[in-house]
């Protein structure tokens, strides 16, 4: 045993200390930020001034960062109800029995290994353009006017449909695995039963998928978190209301901006860690909301 | 004891993997480096070796001219050169590696970042400028404004900017008006542009701050919009409405290019591929090119000023003009200071200079240098200004409320608000 424990130290020590080099160190410092001024995000210690909460108290009262997180929100709502409604849909259809299952998945899954920045181009460019996008073309045909969707009040929605139709496939596949995992006899005895399909759908295969759901929307969760480029890709210039997210407002006021050069890497922190406590909030509720140990299949 | 000598070996093999992957390598160079290094013998400075972290990708015309310019130079002092090409996300990572004092010796950004996030780490270049006669070689505009924020002169400067109204010579001949200096005498082009079937204006929501910010600082200038941007206020300066109500009576008057304000950049191209075409834009000069690059063919380009306003505040220069620059700064901790200042000045003038403007379309550092055709006027724009404006001109001066400010600004131009006091208080209610 003592033989056993030194291997296990010899072994473990490499990934320990990588783990406490490049996790926890990064971790505690941008905690530790977060609670004083700060203008460089690499700036001495000796450098920092204590600011308290006032950081938190900055970003909280700061309209930027409000719509940021109205937006936020907003992609993990609506965008999250469209795409995990429209995931699961495909899913079920998929598992069905239909033919060409292999071509249509593939299908829907092949925005996901398209670049983002290719995907954006493709809506900005040609769908959403004023003069010759899709969508304005079709109003044209149908003999109705053209619209500017990406003008001021359009602009949010026009990303968050962009974001949703790339997203799809990947929920889509995680339903698909859930969904084949459960037993077959089981639909056969509800068939047998006189259920029928959508009977079967909300019967049985809801309530077996409970522990697939807690991982998708988890992972929609983090996703909507971190969103980032697609922000980017709908405001190539400068930064817009209309489509800032937090982790935009958190780059600008740590890097700076084309016409004001002022960062503070405080505040900057301080948003890091209110992303990243949400992050636990939601997987914390997920876990307390959806149980998925207490069925067996 | 086979299995613990094994267990050993394997656990010294994985700690030296992980200790050589966490190693900087700086003694070996990065992938994204290119080294130039001459062999010759004899050279100025044989045996300096100088490290370049640039803004630009060895892909770009820019970075291309600089990896010549860079080699000719080495060449001729026997200077080994390192250039580290780290692209526009050079702002991301420059400062942790200044403040490590990492191995640069050059880098190049924007100057308004040298002068300020920078300013700490770069060396005073004015000796060095003076003896080299840097002040013939140069435009007088940058050096005055990075010295006046940095308090000695910072950087020198490489690929200047300036702003005004760009516009398609052609068409200004088929509808023959001139280029106008005052906001009546542009009204009275955009109309006959108007009746000759052409779009006036095109214009970009991603510039339509920019736009504003030229026409409000000709009204109540740059130093009152900062100060407006900062603490809010606007509805108590009736310049401010009254700059608003200008635009709206512009964009009634059907000035603005079909589908204006538009994403970036589709109403800027029109000024190629428009139907109608498009005549104006306000923008920087890189515009230009960018026009140029989408058409696939030179338009006949042309410069005016912006426009001087009646009944602005007192004291507000009617010539200012937008101006900025990306510029090569040298570290204060670097060994090699002359070296890499004379290594700056051969990029920034003469040959390569020329080179750079050609290929990238840019203006020349070097007042002596040519523009190229698509930077006509931009020479003259320089050399005129008598003060400089900063990017939209004090209306990001506020950091937390500028993308919300630049936000009302493009529904001013959308057409959303009937009066310029409407607009003024839009932009109040966000404080």
């Amino acid at each position: 045993m003592k033989k056993n424990k030194a291997f296990i130290i010899t072994f473990i020590l490499p990934c320990l200390l990588s783990l406490i080099i490049m996790y926890l160190y990064p971790i505690v410092r941008t905690v530790l930020m977060s609670f004083f001024g700060i203008e460089s995000v690499t700036s001495d210690m000796s450098e920092w001034s204590f600011n308290g909460i006032a950081n938190y108290a900055k970003i909280f009262e700061s309209p930027t960062f409000q719509r940021a997180m109205t937006n936020m929100l907003l992609i993990w709502l609506v965008g999250g109800i469209i795409v995990l409604s429209f995931a699961l849909l495909f899913a079920v259809i998929l598992t069905s029995g239909i033919r060409f299952k292999k071509f249509f998945r593939a299908a829907i899954y092949l925005p996901n290994i398209i670049s983002a920045v290719a995907l954006a181009t493709m809506w900005i460019q040609y769908i959403y353009n004023q003069d010759y996008g899709m969508l304005n073309q079709i109003l044209e045909a149908l003999g109705l006017e053209g619209k500017r969707w990406l003008g001021t009040d359009m602009k949010f929605w026009a990303m968050l449909v962009a974001f949703t139709f790339g997203a799809v496939g990947y929920y889509m596949l995680i339903f698909i695995s859930g969904i084949e995992r459960i037993p077959e006899d089981l639909y056969e005895a509800a068939t047998i039963d006189g259920a029928n399909k959508v009977q079967q759908f909300r019967s049985l295969t809801l309530p077996l998928l409970r522990g697939i759901f807690k991982t998708n929307i988890t992972f929609w969760s983090v996703n909507c978190i971190t969103f980032f480029l697609w922000s980017k890709m709908f405001a190539p210039i400068h930064t817009e209301t209309a489509t800032i997210v937090p982790v935009v407002y958190l780059y600008d006021i740590v890097f700076g901006t084309q016409g004001n050069v002022e960062r503070d890497a405080g505040a900057g922190a301080a948003v890091g860690v209110t992303l990243a406590v949400f992050v636990a909030i939601i997987y914390f509720v997920m876990n307390k909301v959806i149980k998925d140990d207490d069925l067996e299949f | 004891m086979r299995k613990k000598v094994l267990s050993v070996l394997l656990a010294s093999v994985m700690v030296t993997g992980l200790v050589a992957g966490c190693g900087s390598g700086s003694g070996g160079g990065s992938d994204s480096g290119s080294d130039s290094s001459s062999e010759s013998a004899g050279g100025e400075y044989d045996g300096v070796e100088l490290t370049y972290w640039s803004m630009w990708s060895n892909t770009e015309p820019q970075g291309q001219v600089l990896q010549e310019a860079v080699d000719a130079w080495s060449a001729e002092t026997g200077a080994s050169v390192t250039i580290e090409w780290r692209g526009r996300d050079i702002r991301n990572v420059i400062t942790s590696a200044l403040e490590s004092q990492e191995k640069i010796d050059l880098f190049e950004d924007g100057y308004e970042m040298i002068t300020s996030a920078y300013v700490d780490y770069v060396a005073d270049l004015t000796s060095m400028a003076e003896e080299a006669g840097y002040a013939d070689q140069s435009f007088a505009v940058f050096n005055d404004w990075a010295t006046e924020q940095a308090g000695f002169l910072p950087c020198i400067t490489e690929q200047p900017q300036v702003g005004g109204v760009f516009y398609n010579q052609d068409i200004f001949d088929d509808a023959g008006v001139e280029a106008p200096t005052t906001w009546t005498e542009f009204l009275e082009v955009c109309q006959t542009l108007k009746d000759a079937g052409y779009a006036p204006m095109a214009l970009d929501s991603a510039y339509a701050a920019f736009f504003f910010g030229y026409h409000l600082s000709r009204y109540i200038g740059q130093d009152a919009t900062s100060e407006l941007a900062t603490n809010g206020g606007w509805s108590g300066n009736p310049l401010v409405a009254q700059a608003a109500q200008d635009m709206i009576d512009f964009v009634n008057a059907g000035y603005l290019a079909d589908g204006a304000p538009d994403e970036f950049p589709a109403s800027q191209n029109k000024m190629a591929l428009g139907d109608p075409q498009a005549a104006m834009v306000v923008c920087a000069n890189y515009v230009t090119s960018e026009v140029n690059n989408t058409a696939g063919e030179e338009l006949n380009w042309g410069l005016f000023n912006y426009p001087s306003v009646e009944g602005a505040a007192d004291g507000v220069d009617q010539t200012a003009a937008y101006t900025g620059s990306n510029s090569i700064a040298i570290t204060n901790y670097s060994e090699n200071q002359q070296a890499a200042f004379d290594l700056a000045l051969f990029i920034t003038s003469g040959e390569y200079d020329q080179k750079m403007a050609d290929t990238a379309g840019q203006i020349p550092a070097d007042p002596s240098n040519t523009a190229p055709a698509s930077q006509t006027g931009t020479v003259e724009a320089l050399n005129a200004a008598q003060s400089s404006l900063v990017w939209n001109m004090g209306l990001n001066a506020n950091a937390d409320l500028q993308s919300s400010i630049a936000e009302v600004i493009v529904r001013l131009y959308e057409g959303e608000f009937a009066t310029g006091e409407e607009f003024a208080a839009a932009l109040d209610a966000l404080y």
